[in-house]
């Protein structure tokens, strides 16, 4: 019998967390199945794909390899340019909007005394995070429609010409932004009231004690204690700042073609791509520009963190 | 080592042992595609689902087992979802024998070209001689690819005339006159009319598929290439930058901003909503003989049209409606012949069209039949399954309706570029790059949405800068070579 002694431990650890390891099973499957199994298929991005009758996995083989050509048509026009800008920009705003904006309300829900208006509150915000996009969308097109929209209608009672909202992208990143955050922010601002509810009690005594006034406690205690957490979750979204929210960019703005140029993310660009032309070698080709320049900013930003606070950072 | 070889070698020979004996299971019927032991083909076809296709589909199987052996499984695809689907789905290879497809959704050429179709030269001349005699040449010569068929076209009407459709009650209601009625601008006065007295009724409908229509034969259908209809030089040119088209655009823009047209017509996916509550008075459409009858019975309204072109065969018209055989499929013999049935036997083609007799409808006549209150749980589009000249009548239809048709085809005149397919394999990236832009402008622009003045410039650089001048000349290249080919 053939012994090696990595396998040995391995053997060793694995019965003896055996409960563990079964509850990370089904993440495990999930990741293996639909994350990194699909990954071969990035080959098709360097390939011109035919159908072959022999199925998919035929196809991918017989197709004819063509180098760095999929990836032309991105960079031909300024649309990588324009899709990159539009999706890292946004996911800046968010992040750090819906940072302030989440944790300052969570504060402000553990500080009402009246727990009942409270709980009313929480509800409220956190209702929008349950409708789906397309929903959501038919909502902003009611407010925004150009002669039944409720703005348009307001302005019109004060003399202001109605503006035709849906193909003037002027406003539109103020919109996009206020959309997310109006749908987003009450389920973080949850995650955060949780993690205030957790702070022991007798800090907030102590420093009553001392004299601190209300501000002083929050900003001692309160966003100090929140500072892990708050590090976390944005290192999580910055991950994820290559990923834009396909039903805002695409419901929201209706799929409008004047408003792409500050609507167009990668998500929707890879999506019309396939819709309009079918060629899937160029949508895999955007895809993984998406994943590759992904990947670098969550590397690098993940460093950055760990340089001032190694436990904070997230490996 | 020699542990794992005990046990690989019965694994093997189980393995082995089992696959004897599944064969052996596979084979025991005798022949496929016989009345006792038929095979199943898959189909795919265009349309919102109807309630009672499957119920449908089992008469229909129990006729073709007896006649061809073949049992039918259909599967119905959203008009707005199809392409897209289709797409997806011969890409991955998923099991198909038999699909709609069309110069408008599941595009013919480009998956022709792809490899998604079977070639079927030879499966025509052996199972599908039917096919060939029936339909009318132009259709089998339109629709080839690089001098190939990959698919089997409807037999309809075969030129495509726009014409101007008006809602019937309004016209009656403010005593219109559509006789001098013909280009856009000759539309205003009514347009104006209805908008005065009728405010909610949208006067023009428009959605974000439309196109105003000139006088051009496109490259590509909604890319900005194309050559004047009365062309003797066959010079491709940008259609935007066609007098033509700035003149309809500009009046499209009027009026918009006068409100005839739907404010959010450029986000519009269809106009079924506005056609169920009959909240319109003017679109524009492609029409064939007795065009009317068939709209005023879908909408449950009279309509009434008016020609706004002449009628010419394009491209699009021939492949406008097409059913190819799959190039995964296991029965290519089959699948051919049930075409060939479909297209020549009228009792499975209105089996098909119009369902069970005596369920979704009741037959008049010899070939007159009426339809039942069911038909609404099967309600097929027409013209996407196949011959439409073997259709039973409806009882408003006259009884000439094929012959005007016949009539129709014959007197219709070749649109310039009918049998030109433009290989874009060469310039995929630049296309891709221009559908992009096309994508940007294309619907804002069309619909009048957007100030022709400004946006057109700005659609041109773009256009320009995508490469549209490259693929122009690829296009035209091809093209010439095309008509020294076939002078």
């Amino acid at each position: 019998m053939i012994t090696w002694e990595p396998l040995d431990v391995f053997s060793k650890t694995s019965t003896k967390n055996k409960a563990m390891l079964v509850m990370v099973l089904p993440a495990t499957l999930w990741f293996i199945l639909f994350s990194y199994l699909p990954m071969a298929g990035m080959v098709i991005a360097f390939k011109e794909y035919r159908y072959s009758r022999d199925g998919f996995l035929a196809s991918i083989i017989e197709s004819k390899w063509v180098g760095l050509q999929n990836f032309k048509f991105l960079f031909s026009t300024n649309d990588a340019y324009i899709i990159t800008r539009n999706t890292v920009l946004y996911n800046v705003f968010f992040i750090v909007l819906g940072l302030i904006i989440a944790v300052a309300m969570a504060i402000v829900l553990a500080e009402i005394t009246n727990k009942k208006l409270a709980k009313i509150y929480q509800t409220g915000m956190f209702l929008p995070y349950f409708l789906s996009w397309v929903i959501v969308g038919y909502f902003v097109f009611s407010f925004l429609s150009l002669d039944r929209g409720v703005v348009n209608r307001i302005a019109g009672s004060f003399g202001i010409d109605p503006m035709n909202w849906y193909s003037d992208p002027t406003y539109w990143p103020i919109i996009i932004v206020v959309v997310f955050l109006w749908k987003s922010v009450g389920y973080n601002s949850v995650i955060y009231l949780a993690a205030i509810m957790g702070i022991d009690k007798s800090l907030y005594e102590a420093a009553m004690i001392d004299g601190a006034n209300k501000w002083q406690q929050i900003r001692n205690i309160t966003i100090p204690m929140l500072t892990p957490l708050i590090t976390i979750l944005t290192l999580l979204a910055i991950g994820k700042i290559f990923y834009a929210d396909f039903g805002l960019f695409y419901q929201v703005p209706r799929d409008s073609g004047t408003l792409y140029s500050v609507t167009n993310v990668i998500d929707t660009y890879v999506y019309r791509g396939l819709k309009s032309t079918g060629e899937i070698g160029m949508s895999t080709a955007a895809g993984l520009y998406q994943s590759l320049i992904g990947f670098v900013l969550v590397i690098t930003s993940n460093g950055i963190v760990r340089k001032f606070n190694k436990d904070n950072a997230l490996f | 080592m020699s542990r794992k070889k005990k046990g690989f070698i019965p694994a093997l020979a189980l393995l082995m042992v089992m696959s004897i004996v599944l064969s052996a299971c596979g084979g025991k019927g005798g022949v496929e595609g016989t009345p006792e032991k038929p095979v199943e083909l898959i189909w795919y076809t265009i349309g919102t689902p109807q309630k009672d296709v499957d119920k449908v589909m089992a008469e229909v199987s129990k006729y073709t087992a007896e006649k061809i052996g073949v049992t039918v499984k259909m599967s119905m695809v959203d008009w707005g979802d199809y392409a897209q689907k289709l797409q997806v789905m011969t890409a991955s290879g998923e099991a198909v024998d038999i699909m709609f497809t069309s110069s408008w959704a599941f595009d013919y050429v480009q998956n022709a070209r792809k490899g998604a179709f079977l070639q079927t030269d030879d499966l025509l001349k052996e199972y599908g001689q039917g096919i060939v005699d029936t339909l009318d040449p132009a259709f089998l010569e339109g629709s080839k690819v690089d001098g190939h068929n990959y698919g089997i076209p409807a037999n309809k009407e075969l030129p495509a005339q726009e014409v101007w459709r008006f809602n019937k009650k309004l016209l009656d209601k403010y005593n219109l006159d559509i006789s001098k009625v013909y280009s856009l601008e000759s539309l205003e006065p009514m347009l104006q009319k209805i908008k005065a007295s009728e405010p909610d009724v949208y006067p023009l409908a428009v959605d974000k598929n439309q196109v105003p229509y000139v006088p051009y034969d496109y490259v590509i259908e909604k890319l900005p290439m194309a050559v004047p209809l009365n062309t003797t030089d066959f010079k491709i040119v940008n259609v935007l930058d066609t007098p033509e088209m700035k003149q309809i655009l500009k009046t499209m823009h009027k009026y918009y901003k006068a409100g005839y047209i739907p404010t959010e017509a450029a986000t519009l996916d269809s106009l079924t909503d506005l056609q169920a509550t009959g909240r319109w008075f003017a679109d524009r459409a492609t029409s064939q003989p007795f065009a009317d009858n068939l709209w005023s019975a879908s909408y449950g309204y009279p309509v009434v049209s008016t020609p706004a072109s002449e009628p010419l065969i394009y491209n699009w018209s021939v492949m406008g409606s097409m059913q190819a055989i799959s190039a995964n499929t296991k029965y290519p013999e089959k699948a051919m012949q049930f075409l060939n049935l479909l297209n020549t036997d009228p009792v499975l083609r209105n089996m098909v069209d119009s369902g069970i007799e005596g369920v979704h409808y009741k037959k008049v006549n010899d070939n007159v039949m009426e339809n039942l209150d069911e038909s609404k749980n099967y309600d097929m589009p027409t013209f996407a399954l196949g011959n439409v000249m073997l259709t039973y009548l409806n009882t408003t239809d006259p009884a000439n309706k094929w012959e005007e048709f016949k009539k129709f085809n014959d007197a219709g005149t070749k649109a310039p570029l009918l049998g030109f397919n433009f290989d874009t394999s060469k310039v995929a990236t630049e296309i891709a790059a221009v559908n992009n832009v096309k994508q940007e402008f294309w619907a804002a622009l069309m619909t009048g949405t957007v100030d022709p003045d400004v946006y057109l410039q700005r659609a041109n650089e773009k256009f320009k800068a995508a490469g549209l001048d490259k693929v122009m000349a690829e296009a035209q290249r091809q093209l010439d070579e095309w008509r020294a080919a076939n002078k």
